[in-house]
């Protein structure tokens, strides 16, 4: 654990920026850091697109595949992070490992920050995260005032801090600070719901009429999985020079359209019922973990507020 | 509340057999479609959040048992509606109009962009000003900084034709330059007007949230979705998202109602009704028509007329 | 492959044969480029096939997996992809990403009883399956193939189903829906020829592939004929693009068909929601 001081935040910035190419939030999203210090903000993109970009290219056609590059987040929220970790372990794991994935995560870093205001849409916390949650961080920083403290999560976090110079030993009162900063924010994230719970009681939905009245609302357009850190269905699609990947999202009524006319997801309802099982049946299934980090950006930008939080709780009471 | 008891009593008498309408939202200044029959009323609400433009959901909700299909209109929910009676998606008799007076919507997108990141827990409106508040805070702003552009520029706050009215209609509104921020655009040089189309079309994700809430927008397989022939890219690239908004404002051209629901719906803030808007202006200036107003005039975009103005063919 | 596996090999197109009177299925005989290349599968697995520029289709192995030399798939046109591939001329090149998915479990076959029960153009891992057991016929008890089509001529591989009429030791029935001049064999829907036939169920093993219709209303008369639900299989179909199990889309309930399938036990299905 050390500390650093706002004022040599831009150094910190400038020092990493040798070593990887130095992404941070802004109000839309991940970009990448020019001449300014970054304000640290939570984006309304998560940064899993910087990895996992919405348009990628697989291969031209001439052969050429393209290279990945080093890249630093920095100021990723404990959410976003946990986002990316899901994301890997979707990527990597299993039968095949998906190599665009896997370079260019192995080659980045994740530097994190704490949320010392969670919002009201936050519910982090059922999923284990909080707005200090560490997991996926190669370094994390906790905004104490005056600094930040710094420490390192990972031994790649550990190494790259190591040598850069900046950084003071934090004192008996950072760390006191630290602690109250930890509780409060803590302490704002109340009635937390067991995803193990969701999974069981979802074995059981299958026929639920829940599906059926969110689908009455529904607008079946792909914002809620276009802004979730952990959505990950694509398209491959081949374009002129080169077969390219393209996010997808199991809401579009096409996404498992048959070239016979046939379609095993041809309703709102269909549609609706797998992303939800999915994220909180099947992943869990595989990883005992569900595929949502509580991040709360489809809770609020959902256009007619299907909130995840109240569609939870009615499965709580269903089941 | 009048609201209530007004549908309560259309269902006591059997008028409507449901009801699309507005309930509260479990966000602060939100509201949200609900689809209830009798015992579902007192959800009602209606205020300066009810923004969704209701009358796509009459295409999904088809009369039970030969009872009519209940809906709240504001003008541009009503206007929707005349305009779907024009392109034979609706009978008339299938739909009771509940007509209520609009007092102009808040658009998300720019409450977010004032308070910044605070919570507002509770809001109050005074005149042309509204207080927001929320723990620690007080904000308050004028109207316009808060209304979805387009209810800014309406003439329209009651639909145009309704079976009950709650409340009383209210008289169209002069608005002396509703296509301001269209003239604004227009006035810039080529090159800026580029940069300024390439910051805002930039940040489309292509999540379709503009489209699948736009009362329009309901074609059965959209041409950005059609794969054979695929008419243009699928991803992000500038060109294809200008290409998806461009052609979207051309289909929508002469029906659009200016509801604004394509705006306050993009999660990135994309100031979607210029196009829109634009193409409004062309359409009233080449066939002095408004889209949305009566029943008995064919849209321009599905008549011929002999004097059809055609100089780009000449 | 094994560092990309969205990087497809060179095959190069040799025999092309129509195979039905519509001229809508053709089948396609790919011998791989670099023959270094050459992988070995087993009967049920699939490939993606694809057309640079036009886009990549899975489709299953037919041919056997002891033809070394070659891969054959047949092709029924119905959309970009297959229309670009019916346009294939001997000596192209294409792409193909595989052996993909699971098999048909033929190590659980040996020395037990094969039904195999075929409708329309889904014979394809089919005739895979039943040259694969032919090449080892000493190794499995009595083999018993039922296969129909509409007609005659949307029969698949029709030249070797005549040939293994004539064989002893397979028990071949061929059925087309209606009465048809010149057909002198069976006349009846696949389920009710099933019946007829009435396959031993005693140390049998029944696989069933066929349009969903035909599936649903065989799936009990095996019942009845006593095979449980772990002793019939089938092979699913759904809309993919990875094959890999990334790109979320042919999952039913948590199985993806690409990397848990596309072979699956009755049983196995039972426990999924809506797989047909």
């Amino acid at each position: 654990m050390r500390k650093l001081l706002k004022k040599d935040l831009p150094r910190l910035i400038e020092w990493l920026k040798t070593s990887y190419l130095l992404y941070g939030p802004t109000e839309y999203g991940f970009a990448p850091i020019a001449d300014h210090t970054p304000e640290l903000i939570t984006p309304i993109r998560p940064p899993k697109g910087i990895f996992f970009p919405q348009y990628q290219v697989l291969f031209r056609y001439d052969g050429k595949v393209p290279k990945s590059k080093g890249i630093g987040l920095f100021g990723v929220r404990p959410c976003d992070a946990k986002g990316l970790l899901i994301l890997n372990r979707i990527f990597t794991q299993g039968p095949y490992r998906d190599n665009y994935w896997q370079d260019q995560y192995q080659s980045g870093i994740i530097i994190g920050i704490g949320c010392n205001q969670p919002q009201p849409t936050c519910f982090c916390h059922w999923f284990g995260i909080g707005p200090f949650g560490k997991e996926g961080c190669d370094l994390f920083l906790t905004d104490i005032g005056d600094g930040f403290l710094i420490e390192a999560v990972s031994k790649k976090g550990e190494d790259l801090i190591s040598s850069f110079d900046p950084l003071l030993p934090p004192t008996d009162q950072d760390l006191k600070r630290r602690d109250e900063i930890v509780a409060r924010a803590e302490a704002q994230l109340k009635d937390g719901i067991d995803p193990k719970l969701i999974k069981e009681r979802l074995d059981n939905l299958w026929e639920s009429p829940i599906w059926g009245e969110l689908a009455e609302r529904c607008l079946s357009c792909a914002l809620c999985t276009y802004l979730c850190p952990t959505c990950h269905c694509f398209d491959i699609q081949d374009e002129e020079k080169a077969r390219v990947r393209i996010w997808d999202s199991c809401l579009f009524p096409l996404f498992t359209q048959e070239a016979s006319g046939h379609n095993p997801r041809p309703e709102i309802r269909d549609r609706l019922r797998q992303r939800i099982m999915h994220k909180f049946n099947y992943l869990y299934l595989q990883y005992k973990e569900a595929g949502c980090v509580g991040c709360g950006r489809c809770v609020i930008f959902c256009p007619v507020n299907l909130d995840l939080r109240e569609l939870m709780r009615r499965i709580l009471d269903e089941g | 509340m009048e609201l209530r008891s007004r549908i309560r009593e259309l269902f006591q008498k059997g008028e409507i057999g449901s009801l699309i309408g507005y309930g509260r939202g479990t966000l602060p200044l939100s509201a949200r479609p609900i689809f209830i029959t009798e015992g579902g009323v007192d959800q009602l609400i209606f205020d300066i959040t009810c923004g969704v433009n209701l009358a796509k959901y009459l295409l999904r909700k088809k009369p039970i048992a030969g009872q009519k299909v209940g809906i709240i209109c504001k003008g541009c929910d009503g206007r929707a509606i005349i305009q779907y009676l024009t392109e034979g998606q609706l009978n008339r008799e299938d739909v009771y109009i509940i007509g209520i007076s609009c007092p102009g919507m808040i658009d998300p997108n720019r409450v977010r962009e004032k308070v910044r990141g605070r919570v507002v827990t509770n809001y109050q409106m005074n005149g042309e000003e509204i207080t927001l508040s929320g723990d620690g805070f007080q904000l308050t702003l004028p109207r316009e900084d808060l209304l979805s552009r387009s209810c800014l520029r309406c003439r329209y706050p009651s639909p145009p034709i309704y079976d009950t009215f709650i409340g009383s209609p209210k008289d169209r509104v002069e608005i002396q330059d509703e296509y301001r921020s269209v003239a604004e655009i227009e006035s810039l040089p080529a090159a800026e007007r580029w940069n300024y189309f390439q910051s805002e079309f930039g940040r489309c994700i292509r999540c379709y949230a503009c489209r699948n809430s736009c009362p329009f927008c309901y074609c059965d397989v959209c041409f950005v979705d059609q794969t054979n022939p695929q008419w243009f890219g699928k991803g992000v690239e500038l060109t294809d998202t200008i290409i998806f908004h461009l052609v979207r404002a051309l289909h929508t051209a002469g029906r659009c109602v200016d509801c604004g629901s394509c705006e306050r719906a993009c999660p990135m803030g994309i100031k979607l009704t210029l196009l829109s808007k634009r193409m409004e202006r062309e359409v009233r200036e080449r066939f002095d028509y408004i889209p949305g107003l009566s029943v008995e005039e064919t849209p321009p975009m599905a008549a011929y007329r002999e004097d059809d103005p055609q100089e780009f063919i000449q | 492959m094994r560092d990309n596996p969205y990087w497809p090999i060179e095959m190069v197109v040799g025999r092309i044969k129509v195979e039905s009177d519509d001229r809508m299925l053709r089948s396609f005989d790919l011998r791989f480029k670099d023959p270094s290349q050459r992988f070995d599968f087993l009967p049920g697995q699939f490939c993606q096939l694809s057309i640079l520029g036009k886009g990549e289709a899975p489709f299953g192995i037919a041919s056997s997996p002891d033809e070394k030399d070659f891969l054959r798939f047949t092709v029924n046109r119905v959309g970009v992809v297959t229309t670009a591939l019916h346009y294939l001329k001997e000596g192209e090149v294409i792409g193909l990403r595989g052996p993909l998915g699971n098999h048909y479990p033929v190590e659980k076959f040996r020395g037990e009883d094969v039904v195999i029960i075929g409708g329309g153009f889904a014979f394809t891992t089919l005739r895979s399956l039943l040259l694969y057991l032919l090449a080892r016929r000493e190794e499995f008890g009595q083999i018993t193939v039922i296969y129909g089509a509409r007609r005659p001529g949307l029969l698949l591989y029709r030249d070797e189903l005549f040939q293994w009429e004539g064989r002893s030791d397979l028990r071949l029935i061929l059925t087309v829906d209606k009465e048809f001049p010149g057909w002198n064999r069976k006349v009846g829907f696949v389920p009710a020829v099933t019946k007829e036939v009435a396959p031993s169920s005693k140390k049998g093993w029944a696989v069933v592939c066929g349009p969903p219709i035909m599936i649903k209303y065989t799936l009990p008369v095996l019942s009845e004929l006593g095979f449980p639900p772990e002793r019939i299989y089938t092979s699913l179909e759904r809309r993919m693009k990875c094959g890999i199990g990334k790109c979320g889309r042919c999952n039913i309930g948590p199985k993806y068909v690409c990397i848990d399938g596309p072979v699956f036990s009755l049983a196995e299905l039972e426990r999924l929601p809506e797989p047909y």
